[in-house]
């Protein structure tokens, strides 16, 4: 798998490149920049980009305009971006259009090695990573007659694997129990929202969170 | 407030006593003296065509322009068009010493025949202070003398005038004509340059001419057209020169009389300064003194600022700094005294010149409550300047915030993430080992802690997400983490100003945190709207009301915020029906 990374702190850089090289990744090309990585995504069509949503000149959203551009003009290129702190807004921002190829993570979920990758290769198939924050802050409101306190503790968890992006196989891993547990789950989940089920996993990613946004 | 030293300049209205009536009377005789003597000339005169009807224009013009003149310098003692206009007088009287047969009375008569049409240029060009105010004047009345009396002095010495030929020098009749056809047609010219600095003079004018005032322009310019002709059929030799030198003379005669109903009218025109009387004793005092003035001017255009010698500048009514035109330039200025001290000045329409007695009355009239005003106004001024710099300390606080929170972004946050990266990258090495392995998942959730309580800071410092991806996306992410489900719109197009845009999100943070706290609400709403020259944000909560607005350093912070901005809070909380909290900050659209 080919990646290319936007960060403009040296340390996390190169570490990054190193982590994902010795992992089987081929990292073709790494830069500082916006512009430089736009050019790197033109030049080496790499299968995904790992971007900081803070880049120079400005340090403002150069990141995350990068990251919309790059979904815009190469939809074959899976964006996962980069953050100290995530942002619901933002996360809706990147899956405007689609939750195909998108990620959105803290930066350091680069402590838990075996998610992190994951989430690096789910993302350059084609899937979803969303942080997990995001979900946990929308479970955690108070909601008057609320379907959410109906669902069992398991089902919250298949429910926030769910909406991070994961598929079920993936879940099912997590969990360390069988596919045919996590599907009958996911069902039952869907029922007591009133969701209806779709097949595809990164469809169900924005359908659960706008789901907990309303 | 910048403060840009302008002392007052020593004053342009000041008041030159009026001369003594002695001395008036003494131009008024003398002036009667002078058209006598022109009667007796003209018809004893044996050179003089129609001496009846001749020595009847020229007393129309003597008496004209000395009464006149006379009356003016009484009633205007600070305009110098009061003299010029005796003086006017009395050049006419010089020139028609032409018609004695006296021969030096004869030959200095017609070596001044220009004089006249001169001296009413002048005149005309000088109202109404008596003073050419423009280079261009300046330059159209000294051409005029130089022409007009030099060369005909060179005429008297190259020719010389009447049958003895005084102070002849050599004999050139033919040069002398000549130049006596040079003289006609250049002051043609000049009395034209005339009429057209009076029009453009009254097209620059931005306050419309008082009726009586443009019959005078008009019948200044009608004086010089008629100047013009005459003088233009005399170089050509065209006949009909009686009739137009007749009409000359009665239109030059024509403008001293509407002088004088000008004068009168400026009289009848401080009725509008009984009227300002009446309204600045009303009760309550008009809101807005320039207003009244600008009233009683009729000078829509009129700034009044008032002089704040604490900061030494001029302020307008609410406080603000205000610039004064350089000298002479447009608009006018008048310095308003009392009791030896500088109050304020009036920025006028410079066609106000033309009335100064009404200048005069109104800023007399307004005096006391211009005192009371400019004291209201530096009270205002001061006010200002402490909003003013409450908002540069905000600004700085929060510059220094941003900067920290920068700091820790690209210092302890990142080379935490990269520690961590590191230990991730040590786990694979050391593999198997799993007391190991114990102690490194122990050292990232330290650091994974480490990391959440930066990122809390860092989010208190300053809202890194509203700089960098503005209040919309902001006040999503707020409204995600709420304790309750929060409906959030936000109706901008583009972005705000920066402190703007913080101020409103810790509003709303600080806000929504209250509401999770003590509302007991099931949800709320937040909402940012446009409007024409403000941003209004508002959060309305359904829950139990009667929050205590009085106190509660969050609430006072929020407001201190808002107001250093120029902004407003407002907080209603009854008692079982919710809260709605009220931000709203001026921002030009």
């Amino acid at each position: 798998m080919r990646v290319v990374i936007a960060e403009d702190g040296l340390l996390l850089r190169e570490g990054l490149a190193q982590l994902l090289g010795a992992r089987g990744f081929d990292v073709v090309g790494t830069c500082e920049t916006a512009d430089r990585l736009l050019r790197l995504v033109e030049d080496s069509a790499p299968d995904v980009a790992v971007v900081d949503i803070r880049l120079p000149p400005t340090h403002s959203d150069e990141g995350l305009q990068a990251a919309l551009e790059i979904r815009a003009r190469h939809p074959s290129v899976g964006v996962l971006v980069l953050s100290q702190y995530v942002e619901l807004g933002l996360a809706m921002k990147l899956l405007a259009e689609s939750a195909e190829g998108v990620g959105y993570l803290l930066k350091n979920r680069v402590n838990n090695l075996t998610d992190f990758l994951a989430a690096v290769r789910r993302v350059a198939a084609g899937g979803t990573a969303i942080d997990p924050i995001i979900i946990s802050t929308l479970l955690s409101k108070r909601r008057s007659d609320d379907p959410l306190a109906e669902l069992t503790t398991r089902e919250r968890e298949i429910l926030v694997l769910m909406a991070e992006g994961r598929s079920n196989q993936g879940i099912a891993d997590k969990l360390v129990i069988t596919l045919r547990a996590v599907e009958r789950h996911v069902s039952t989940v869907f029922g007591k929202l009133g969701l209806p089920s779709t097949g595809k996993e990164s469809r169900r990613v924005l359908a659960v969170l706008l789901y907990l946004r309303s | 407030m910048v403060s840009f030293a302008l002392a007052p300049r020593a004053e342009t209205g000041l008041i030159r006593a009026p001369p003594r009536p002695l001395v008036l009377l003494a131009f008024a005789l003398a002036g009667c003296a002078a058209a006598a003597f022109s009667v007796v000339s003209a018809l004893a005169s044996d050179h003089v065509r129609e001496p009846e009807a001749q020595a009847a224009l020229v007393v129309w013009v003597i008496l004209a322009y000395v009464l006149a003149g006379a009356v003016a310098w009484w009633r205007r003692p600070e305009s110098r068009l009061g003299p010029l206009m005796i003086a006017a007088g009395f050049g006419t009287f010089v020139s028609m010493l032409g018609w004695s047969n006296l021969d030096l009375l004869r030959t200095t008569g017609q070596a001044f025949d220009f004089l006249p049409p001169i001296l009413f240029l002048h005149v005309f060009l000088a109202f109404p202070t008596g003073r050419l105010e423009r280079p261009v004047e300046r330059a159209v009345v000294l051409a005029a003398y130089v022409l007009g009396i030099g060369l005909g002095l060179v005429r008297m010495l190259l020719g010389g005038f009447g049958p003895d030929r005084m102070f002849e020098l050599v004999s050139e009749p033919g040069v002398a004509d000549v130049l006596l056809r040079v003289q006609l047609v250049t002051s043609a010219a000049l009395a034209m340059a005339g009429v057209g600095v009076l029009v453009a003079r009254r097209r620059g004018a931005g306050r419309p001419l008082r009726r009586s005032v443009a019959l005078l322009h008009d019948s200044f310019a009608l004086a010089l057209v008629l100047i013009a002709v005459l003088a233009l059929r005399h170089a050509l030799g065209i006949s009909g020169f009686e009739t137009i030198q007749r009409a000359t003379f009665f239109a030059v005669g024509l403008a001293p009389l509407a002088f004088l109903i000008g004068l009168l009218h400026a009289r009848l025109a401080r009725s509008a300064v009984g009227e300002l009387l009446v309204e600045l004793q009303a009760d309550p005092a008009p809101p807005d003194l320039r207003d009244s003035l600008a009233r009683a001017l009729r000078d829509p255009s009129l700034t009044l600022a008032y002089w704040l010698p604490e900061f030494g500048s001029y302020a307008d009514h609410d406080g603000r700094p205000v610039t004064l035109p350089g000298a002479g330039g447009r608009p006018a200025t008048r310095l308003i005294d009392r009791g030896g001290a500088h109050v304020a000045v009036l920025l006028h329409d410079p066609a106000l010149r033309d009335e100064p007695e009404l200048l005069e009355a109104v800023t007399a009239v307004a005096g006391m409550a211009l005192e009371n005003a400019r004291l209201n106004v530096e009270l205002r001024a001061r006010v200002e300047e402490l909003r003013g710099s409450r908002a540069r300390i905000l600004e700085a606080g929060s510059r220094e915030r941003q900067r920290l929170e920068r700091n820790l972004h690209d210092g302890a946050q990142h080379r935490l993430v990269a520690l961590s990266l590191q230990l991730s990258l040590l786990e694979e090495q050391l593999a198997g080992d799993r007391s190991a392995a114990t102690q490194l998942d122990r050292a990232r959730a330290e650091i994974d802690l480490s990391l959440e309580e930066l990122r809390e800071i860092a989010q208190g410092l300053h809202p890194a997400v509203v700089s960098g991806h503005g209040l919309a996306v902001a006040l999503e992410g707020l409204a995600a983490r709420a304790s309750v489900p929060v409906h959030v719109s936000v109706e901008l197009e583009g972005r705000l100003p920066e402190p703007l845009e913080v101020a409103a999100y810790y509003l709303v943070a600080e806000t929504l945190t209250n509401v999770g706290k003590y509302a007991h609400a099931s949800r709320a709403t937040v909402e940012v709207t446009r409007r024409i020259d403000s941003v209004r944000v508002d959060v309305v909560d359904d829950g139990v009301g009667g929050a205590d607005t009085s106190g509660g350093t969050g609430l006072r912070g929020l407001a201190d915020r808002v107001e250093a901005l120029g902004g407003s809070l407002r907080i209603w909380s009854p008692a079982g029906r919710g809260t709605h909290v009220r931000a709203e900050m001026p921002c030009a659209s």
